[in-house]
């Protein structure tokens, strides 16, 4: 996976490529941000070519990276004055090609990155964009608290990221996904108009915009400042890994643990492949290697009645086949055998130059038909499935490593990861729990959708930027697009 | 106003409501009709009556996700979920005969919201037709779904202005194997008294299912001893709810009642009475609720408060006759609150002093995207820009 450089590289206006269709932008954002902070060479932006999904690339125009928050205002408003399409990004951990600027403007929000405030009697924080999640869970922790959504690229992902993708993780499980955690925002419309969505103080009257805008992937506006709810640290913590001879019985055990009631701050299901490339990597968390699939159940919480939990827990998988149950020790070993499972993705990448990352959702308790489905599909297509997540919400990432540079392998991933979609879609599922449509998704939005629906969702776009120039081109394919009877926005724009 | 024939589907509401955009008539949405009285006035030509538009569509209980059309009761519900050991976890104040559209499309939420949250945390996908009559399937079935943009959020708490809701699909939970009620007194003038509850929710370990506020007057309807007392439930396996009952005990003296009382202050509320609820941080709850005591002394109100959400909902007594109506005014005007204000139901004329929800222009022009020639429920929010 690629993350992103921090920026620093230096380099002049007058050196710059005549290339760029604009001379006169950069210029004019130089003006607004210092000369170090546009890039405009081929050189300097092959950094920003890819997201964490290496199998897209695409080279911006130019990337400029505001630093204040006033800088990002005035960006945008010259964006908006002179009609500029540009792609808003933060750490570009993304896994669903979102943040790819093709040809257009990157505007890179990672410097943002100020705690503005945490107000732990309220159980609140109040960030800039560009705050790495992990940072601000670090930061509260002196409070008793922290942040609950945790993509397993917490470390360097940043919270204007998560907003715009309504990004979850393993704990979402119990704690639910971002949105369920972000009280209010203060957006930039791409108008260069600010607006405060949600209200952090109250309850919000009205349509639910703030719930619109999280998720939006970037396409109506970005966030200056983002308030999130804390969560209290749990009392005490258990950490189980389950052990099973198959992948059946695994899902099995998923079924009973959530049939009974119990919900796991995290339920998470790696298959042998997924093991065997963790094991043999740095990440190596003592995981049976012969195993067909493991569980890395956590329970939290107060003290009071875990251990009956986790006694609980561990029956529904022995009763489901599992051939040994166990309890992370002490906190070191219950960090090792996490990092195992954040660091997957990062463990298989290293057995080919490319990964497939795959995102989709199934009720669950389809989960034992739709993991035979793409066994057999991976069979049939002579690729290499390794499955690795949140089996607790039936959001699956089902992987493929393999070489880019062979276009016979290539094309038989690409096949068969559109027939797990398929699949995923009859049984009653979604195309993405949890990374985005991005560019990589938009080929199946129109399976899941009826052109009605992706209609009102191009119309609500264009209330948010009506000429949509925010990442242009993402999350709803144009072509499927009809006729929208509602009247077009009116909205004047500032001056 | 007339009533249109009952539709049976999102295609006959499709073709009301085009109708209706087409001649340029506006439509009052009504479900269980248990609450039209609530929201701003609304003036339409015609009722779109959804109360025939019900029935569980699917519910897999190993999925923990109900569908069900728009004018299935929450009783129903309730009774379906309960057979499986599970239960929606939204109970919002008023009739269990209202229905599950009209909760979503209010946004209305109870006690139980403490935990659980509200209905936008609740909600998987929703089947809407639009102000010109096109059918959206918003969301889907499963509980983790970022596909596309959120019209689901957007319907949420709309009250229909955007769309007619036809179905929903919503996250159900399974029952705690315990669910305890205990009622504790406390001690002191109102705003101690509220501060001490919000000051044990914020350090105790364990997490209520509700933790509500009642006042003097909310205590005595609900049968228990008239003073200010926390209602708090828990919720979890044996070990877990005694332990938490243990903890209770540290904020002042409990008794243990029965759930029921949960129903009964849901039920609460005087025929007709005027409802305000005001907002704050918790941190600013305690003089809040010292201010609504105050203020509702003096008329014979009621109150109860969501201490973690902040929330203070103010009850007033059952609307006055014309006469009166100045002196109602003046009692409304004193209810107000740092954070944010909703007024539920008030009579008429009072209206004029509410703001609108919808005036900024952004939700005006999500309001003219979504309904442009103004057929569902004209006003309920308020005007747009």
């Amino acid at each position: 996976m690629s993350h992103v450089a921090t920026g620093s590289s230096s380099s002049s206006v007058s050196t710059r490529s005549a290339s760029h269709a604009d001379d006169g932008l950069a210029r004019a954002l130089a003006a607004i941000v210092g000369e170090r902070r546009v890039l405009e060479r081929p050189g300097e932006l092959r950094a920003y070519e890819s997201d964490g999904l290496p199998g897209y690339q695409k080279r911006p125009s130019l990337a400029v990276f505001p630093g204040t928050r006033d800088e990002v205002i005035a960006v945008v408003r010259l964006f908006a004055e002179r009609g500029i399409r540009y792609v808003p990004r933060g750490a570009g951990t993304g896994l669903s090609g979102g943040a790819l600027a093709d040809d257009v403007v990157l505007l890179g929000l990672h410097r943002l990155r100020e705690i503005i405030a945490i107000d732990s009697e309220n159980r609140r924080a109040v960030v800039e964009p560009g705050v790495v999640n992990f940072s601000l869970s670090r930061a509260a922790a002196a409070y008793g608290l922290y942040y609950a959504p945790d993509p397993s690229s917490q470390t360097a992902c940043t919270i204007g990221g998560n907003v715009a993708e309504n990004a979850g993780g393993p704990h979402c499980l119990k704690y639910g996904v971002t949105l369920n955690h972000v009280l209010s925002v203060t957006a930039l419309l791409p108008s260069g108009e600010v607006v405060t969505l949600g209200n952090s103080r109250g309850e919000m009257e009205g349509y639910d915009l703030l719930g619109t805008f999280v998720g939006s992937e970037g396409c109506f506006g970005v966030a200056l400042d983002v308030t999130v709810r804390l969560e209290p640290v749990p009392q005490a913590v258990q950490t189980l890994l389950a052990d099973f001879p198959t992948v059946l019985g695994a899902a099995e055990a998923v079924s009973a643990i959530i049939a009974s009631g119990i919900v796991p701050a995290a339920l998470e299901l790696m298959d042998a492949p997924t093991i065997q490339a963790v094991e043999a990597s740095i990440y190596a968390a003592g995981y049976p290697t012969d195993a067909a699939a493991i569980l890395l159940i956590e329970l939290d919480g107060p003290e009071a009645g875990l251990d009956e939990d986790a006694a609980r827990v561990s029956r529904f998988c022995t009763e489901a086949g599992a051939r040994a149950v166990r309890l992370a020790t002490d906190p070191a070993d219950r960090m090792r055998l996490w990092q195992g499972r954040k660091k997957a993705f990062g463990a298989m990448g290293r057995l080919a130059s490319h990964l497939a990352v795959q995102d989709a959702v199934v009720p669950r308790t389809r989960l034992p038909d739709i993991l035979a489905t793409i066994e057999r599909i991976g069979r049939e297509h002579g690729v290499r499935v390794c499955n690795v997540f949140h089996a607790g919400d039936g959001n699956l990432h089902p992987n493929v490593a393999y070489d880019g540079t062979n276009a016979d392998e290539a094309a038989r991933v690409h096949a068969a990861m559109g027939e797990i979609m398929k699949a995923c879609i009859a049984a009653g599922g979604t195309i993405t729990g949890e990374h985005g449509i991005g560019l990589d998704k938009l080929p199946y939005m129109d399976r899941l959708f009826t052109p009605e629906t992706l209609s009102a969702m191009c119309a609500l776009r264009t209330v948010f930027d009506p000429e949509q120039r925010s990442n242009p081109g993402k999350v709803v394919p144009v072509h499927s697009c009809r006729e929208w009877h509602g009247a077009p926005a009116t909205r004047a724009r500032p001056a | 106003m007339t009533t249109i024939a009952p539709p049976l589907d999102a295609t006959s509401v499709a073709a009301a409501i085009r109708e209706a955009h087409d001649a340029r008539t506006s439509l009052r949405i009504a479900g269980g009709g248990t609450w039209l009285d609530a929201g701003r006035p609304v003036r339409a030509d015609a009722t779109l009556q959804l109360s025939a538009l019900r029935g569980i569509v699917q519910y897999e209980p190993g999925d923990f996700s109900l569908t069900a059309r728009a004018g299935t009761t929450l009783a129903e519900i309730t009774d379906v979920a309960g057979r499986a050991g599970q239960w929606l976890t939204l109970r919002p104040h008023g009739s269990l005969d209202g229905t599950i559209g009209a909760t979503i499309a209010t946004a209305s939420w109870g006690p139980l919201a403490s935990d659980f949250g509200t209905p936008r945390d609740h909600l998987l996908g929703c089947e809407v037709v639009t102000g010109t009559g096109e059918i959206v399937r918003a969301g889907g079935r499963v509980v983790k779904n970022v596909a596309g943009f959120d019209l689901s959020r957007l319907m949420t708490g709309a009250w229909g202005t955007l769309g007619v809701i036809t179905e929903v699909t919503v996250r159900l939970r399974a029952r705690p194997e315990l669910d305890r009620t205990l009622a504790v007194a406390l001690e002191g003038p109102d705003e101690r008294a509220c501060d001490d509850a919000t000051r044990w929710l914020r350090s105790t370990p364990y997490r209520p299912l509700a933790a509500e506020l009642c006042s003097t007057t909310t205590s005595d309807r609900l049968g228990l001893e008239p003073r200010t007392l926390l209602l708090v439930r828990l919720g979890g396996n044996e070990p877990l709810v005694r332990a938490a009952e243990r903890a209770v005990a540290e904020l002042g003296t409990t008794a243990v009642v029965d759930s029921a009382v949960w129903d009964r202050l849901s039920a609460s509320e005087p025929a007709g009475a005027p409802v305000v609820r005001l907002g704050a941080l918790p941190t600013e709850l305690g003089a809040l609720w010292a201010h609504v005591s105050r203020t509702l002394a003096s008329c014979g109100g009621a109150s109860h408060a969501t201490v973690t959400r902040g929330v203070v909902r103010c009850i007033l007594p059952a609307a006055p006759t014309s006469g009166a109506i100045e002196e109602l005014r003046g009692i409304m005007k004193e209810l107000h609150a740092p954070g944010s204000r909703i007024v539920e139901r008030m009579p008429e004329p009072l209206w004029t002093d509410v703001p609108s929800a919808v005036g900024d222009p952004l939700s005006s022009d999500v309001h003219r995207t979504f309904d442009p020639n103004g057929v569902l429920n004209p006003g309920i929010l308020g005007h747009t820009a």
